[in-house]
């Protein structure tokens, strides 16, 4: 898989969100802070388990510590196509 | 008393250096990038003492507690068991997760640190940026190690001896308030409750392979997967918590691969798997291995497991492997088992008992028609195990109450713990007479224990009964609320008992949901509800495991903390 685009990536997290969260969110960002969404942790693996299948990657844990935007986390993704591709 | 020493011995120490003894048999530890790591008796043996003897290089002697912030499970196991053989007193904590308010981890480790007077506190290079404040806060702290700086230490073994009396570990409860207690568990309470809930509750034998994903800074994944296993030589594989999380499926795999027979998990995780599992895994997994699919740690819902077995059906599992828990920390672990000692393969899976909802608010739980109008369903957690005994009283006595009517639940035995870690006030609370009073309310029929909640949660208005956790999963089961994320509180309003109810939902629902909470609540339980704030997701105080707190989310209320939360939004007041 081509690495996606950013724009592409928040749309993604935007649909993965939605989709287990089970909620349409008023708007999310790149700048939009995670505790803002109010997504607890348990929920916030989730979504980001969700990413990595259908992207076909793996985000290490260590990466996810101190994550605290939505931009940290699809910066996170880049990161992961730029190793692993 | 001493335990059965054909059954278990008499402590941790003993145990792994019985179990080195069987070289073909260890754990396997599955990393967060799915390779794992086999680890053989003997090599777990052989490190742990390595550690236990770092540790005494270190300046620490026997009876010193050692703080262990470890997110990877074969350094924290090989930690752990280096600590416990050597004599030393570990006290597991959980590491730092992601997204999370930063400022209260560290007090809630600096806590901890300081109750337990821990000089050393063991983490990992990736966990270390998170614990280092804690050194400002806790001035008991002496020194923090990072796991790795084991590598460079020679092997030795460090003489010492550990004795049935001696603590094994210190258990802090994440319970309902935000200072968690420490439970003082001895490893003669650790074999004693081994030798319960494994010899006599899940009739071990050498075939069996435990798989669990539960966290090891907890009693039911520590004691259950690491402590009870190396008492009685049960092969484990250990997966991370959040792979389990990310991707639930690895569960099942993992269970199938492996052909495990010994699984546990909290009622949450049966619902992740049955919303989450594809068609596709499921036609791929092999089930039919599992003989033990235990439940606990959370109230157990009859229909969640239903739904699971209903789904998984297609893999083999079968719904008798189902066993209905319950327990606590200051009882080291189990309490009893719904029960199928001694039945072998007959084990009869999920038991349950339905009732008139309505008598439960009277304090009896009178027997009604199955799935008839205004009943109620609860799981059957059977009996105490042998040695130990349970008794339901009219709180505040020891005054045992006929089968059906509610009250507090009582234990006593070899597993039940001493107190809280040298805090002699907390302790005199719960340890009374040679019992302990667990808090839990709950009837009795045959010898059989049912749940009904917790006493300290109880709700009553005028004179009638509400557990709060029949009211959240009512609310919870409205299609924009979340599993999980609802509290129901009392709340003393002119002197008179109130309904609270305060729920995760998005501001943009406030106007319909609130009016839908109301009916339903109305409907099912003929109450009014006093006042319904709707907060903002996430926002609903939680325990380390992931469940809300009701104390300190009625405190919150009570301070205007969600108010203040829901000002700050843009859209209108919820009331």
């Amino acid at each position: 898989m081509s690495s996606p685009n950013r724009a592409e990536l928040l749309q993604m997290f935007r649909t993965t969100a939605t989709e287990i969260v089970e909620k349409e969110f008023a708007s999310i960002e790149e700048n939009t802070k995670i505790t803002e969404l109010g997504i607890d942790s348990l929920g916030m693996l989730e979504i980001i388990g969700s990413l990595e299948r259908q992207l076909k990657i793996q985000i290490p844990d260590e990466s996810l510590a101190g994550l605290t935007t939505v931009r940290d986390l699809i910066e996170a993704v880049e990161k992961r196509f730029k190793v692993q591709s | 008393m001493y335990v059965d020493p054909t059954l278990v011995p008499p402590t941790l120490a003993d145990a792994l250096r019985e179990r080195a003894k069987r070289a073909h048999r260890g754990f396997t530890f599955v990393r967060s990038d799915a390779s794992e790591r086999y680890m053989s008796y003997p090599d777990i043996l052989k490190e742990a003492e390595r550690r236990g003897a770092a540790l005494y290089a270190r300046g620490a002697k026997k009876g010193d507690r050692v703080a262990l912030v470890i997110p990877d499970g074969d350094e924290f196991v090989l930690t752990f068991l280096g600590a416990a053989i050597s004599g030393l007193v570990p006290v597991p904590i959980y590491p730092q997760l992601s997204f999370k308010n930063v400022e209260g981890y560290h007090d809630t480790v600096s806590h901890i640190v300081s109750a337990a007077g821990a000089q050393l506190l063991v983490t990992t290079e990736t966990t270390a940026p998170y614990v280092e404040p804690v050194k400002a806060r806790a001035s008991v702290l002496r020194e923090i190690v990072v796991a790795s700086s084991f590598a460079d230490q020679p092997h030795e073994r460090v003489d010492v001896k550990v004795e049935p009396g001696d603590l094994g570990f210190l258990q802090f409860t994440s319970g309902s308030t935000s200072k968690p207690k420490g439970v003082a568990v001895t490893h003669g309470n650790l074999a004693w409750n081994s030798q319960c809930f494994i010899q006599q509750g899940l009739g071990r034998d050498d075939t069996d392979v435990g798989v669990s994903w539960l966290p090891l800074f907890h009693d039911m994944g520590l004691i259950g997967f690491l402590i009870g296993p190396v008492f009685t030589d049960i092969q484990v594989v250990f997966i991370p918590t959040a792979n389990f999380v990310r991707a639930p499926r690895v569960w099942l795999e993992a269970l199938s691969r492996h052909r495990g027979t010994i699984t546990y998990a909290p009622n949450f995780a049966y619902a992740l798997v049955t919303k989450r599992v594809k068609d596709r895994d499921v036609a791929e997994l092999d089930l039919s291995c599992v003989r033990h699919a235990g439940c606990g740690a959370e109230p157990i819902q009859a229909r969640t497991l239903r739904e699971f077995a209903d789904r998984l059906a297609p893999t083999g599992f079968r719904p008798e492997a189902f066993l209905p828990s319950y327990g606590m920390a200051e009882a080291t672990l189990a309490i009893s088992f719904g029960d199928r000692r001694g039945m072998g393969e007959k084990a009869r899976g999920l038991r349950t008992d339905v009732v008139v909802q309505k008598s439960l608010e009277a304090g009896e739980a009178k027997a009604a028609a199955p799935g008839s109008e205004g009943s109620q369903e609860l799981v059957n957690c059977g009996r105490a195990f042998p040695h130990h005994e349970m008794r339901v009283v009219k709180p505040g006595s020891f005054e045992p109450l006929p089968d059906r009517q509610i009250g507090e639940i009582l234990f006593r035995g070899p597993s039940m713990c001493n107190g809280y870690f040298q805090d002699p006030e907390k302790t005199a609370e719960s340890f009374k007479d040679g019992w302990l009073h667990t808090g839990d309310l709950g009837y009795l029929v045959d010898g059989e224990v049912f749940i009904c909640g917790r006493s300290k949660d109880l709700i009553i208005i005028r004179g009638r009964n509400f557990y709060p956790g029949d009211i959240e999963w009512a609310v919870s089961e409205l299609p924009r609320i979340r599993r999980g994320n609802v509290v129901a509180f009392g709340l003393s309003v002119n002197d008179e008992e109130q309904l609270v109810i305060c729920a995760e939902a998005f501001q943009s629902d406030a106007a319909g949901l609130i009016e839908e909470i109301t009916q339903l609540v109305n409907e099912q339980f003929a109450l009014n509800v006093h006042h319904i704030e709707l907060v903002p997701q996430g926002a609903l105080p939680r325990t380390s495991s992931g469940k809300p707190q009701r104390r300190k989310a009625k405190d919150m209320f009570v301070q205007g903390a969600f108010a203040k939360m829901r000002n700050k939004g843009t859209t209108e007041a919820a009331t």
